[in-house]
């Protein structure tokens, strides 16, 4: 059952235009569009996207605004405004791409995510965020993915959800043992991506 | 003599992290390792992989431009990790050095028909992570503890069967006293000696 139209945010880093992890991500996009939603896709090696914190970044990060860069400030926005946020990218080392890690990293600070009180404790501040959803590639089975205990899939359904509502629902879809699945594989797993996106209950705050 | 690699990351070359550096090579040095210094920011590391880069992952060997970083990971019998955590893990510019060296022919194998990767940096022994969390043990334990798997499992795995691993963490960092941050800095010495 769908609903009413959301905002969605996708957030891709693989840096081959021509690779499958980019057919998936179009194939989250048109799952969202085909329930009506309105999407906004940051395509991160596209776009050039930096991700290593500078020196006068990690400076300003405790400070009133943090967002020093126009396109950090940009995308915090963009965060703001978000009512679902999904990552697409490959699986590398347990974990997403070093460009996905930085955007994190870089847009996901005291302002947009959380805040900091006076003792400096952080408080969550993703209260506009109804679901996190991830979806990526994984060269290695399912079984080794497990053992090594996802850290990308950790770090978006445990660190980022804890800034979200303490309801907030996650939806996890991954295409395990990837360099040795067939195109018909390849295909079905596509067709599930779109179908589950075109489908998402609606979450909760 | 043991060959040590320590790799540090830090944006801030005044910081805390770069103390507890500090602290941990003079206390190897002290017992008689050799120790060689990478640090990233301050060497402009570029963490992100390229397309042409990924293009030949699956070919034998690093790319050009981080040979000297690949050679060194095949040189150590020890690799010391310094870096803050963020987001319960390691920051995009370390992620981004496993990312581009940890490559097919130096960190691995993957033989015709294997569907896994098989351990090729044998001559590491042991992994050592220092590392800070804004946060509490708690908080940490609760997020899954990332960067720790990462190290404990995931780099480890491609290392010696035998390494060990030694994770010597401060956490609760942005409530932290002066007191609590020596007190860090004497564990790194003890745990080094």
């Amino acid at each position: 059952m769908t609903s009413s139209p959301m905002r969605v945010l996708i957030v891709t880093a693989r840096p081959r235009e021509d690779s499958y992890n980019h057919a998936v991500s179009e194939a989250v996009e048109r799952g969202f569009r085909k329930a009506g939603h309105d999407v906004t896709t940051l395509d991160l090696y596209a776009i050039g996207f930096v991700p290593a914190m500078s020196a006068a970044e990690h400076a300003a990060y405790d400070s009133e605004q943090p967002l020093i860069d126009p396109m950090t400030a940009a995308h915090g926005e963009l965060v703001r405004q978000a009512e679902v946020l999904a990552f697409v990218y490959p699986t590398w080392w347990s974990g997403p791409p070093a460009m996905l890690r930085g955007w994190l990293e870089r847009v996901m600070v005291a302002g947009v995510a959380f805040t900091f009180d006076e003792e400096g404790k952080v408080h969550p501040a993703l209260s506009n965020v109804r679901r996190i959803v991830g979806v990526s590639t994984y060269g290695a089975p399912w079984t080794y993915v497990k053992l090594m205990q996802d850290g990308g899939r950790r770090m978006l359904t445990r660190a980022l959800r804890m800034n979200c509502g303490l309801r907030t629902p996650t939806t996890w879809l991954g295409l395990y043992s990837m360099d040795t699945q067939g195109d018909a594989e390849r295909r079905a797993f596509l067709d599930r991506v779109e179908h589950s996106m075109a489908h998402l209950h609606q979450g909760r705050r | 003599m043991t060959r040590t690699l320590l790799v540090h990351c830090h944006p801030d070359p005044a910081s805390f992290g770069a103390a507890t550096r500090d602290r941990a090579v003079e206390a190897l040095r002290a017992r008689g390792d050799e120790v060689r210094v990478t640090d990233l920011y301050a060497a402009g590391f570029d963490p992100v992989m390229s397309a042409e880069e990924r293009d030949r992952h699956l070919e034998p060997g690093p790319d050009p431009s981080v040979a000297e970083y690949a050679a060194d990971l095949q040189w150590c019998e020890q690799i010391v990790l310094v870096y803050p955590t963020w987001w319960s893990g390691q920051p995009a510019m370390l992620k981004g050095w496993i990312d581009r060296v940890w490559v097919r022919d130096v960190a691995f194998d993957l033989p015709p028909e294997s569907r896994r990767i098989h351990a090729r940096l044998r001559n590491v022994r042991r992994i050592v992570a220092i590392t800070t969390h804004g946060s509490t043990k708690l908080v940490n334990v609760l997020e899954g503890e990332v960067g720790k798997r990462m190290v404990t499992r995931t780099l480890r795995a491609v290392c010696h069967p035998l390494t060990r691993t030694t994770w010597l963490a401060m956490y609760g960092m942005d409530t932290a006293t002066a007191e609590q941050r020596r007190a860090f800095l004497d564990k790194i010495g003890r745990a080094l000696r």
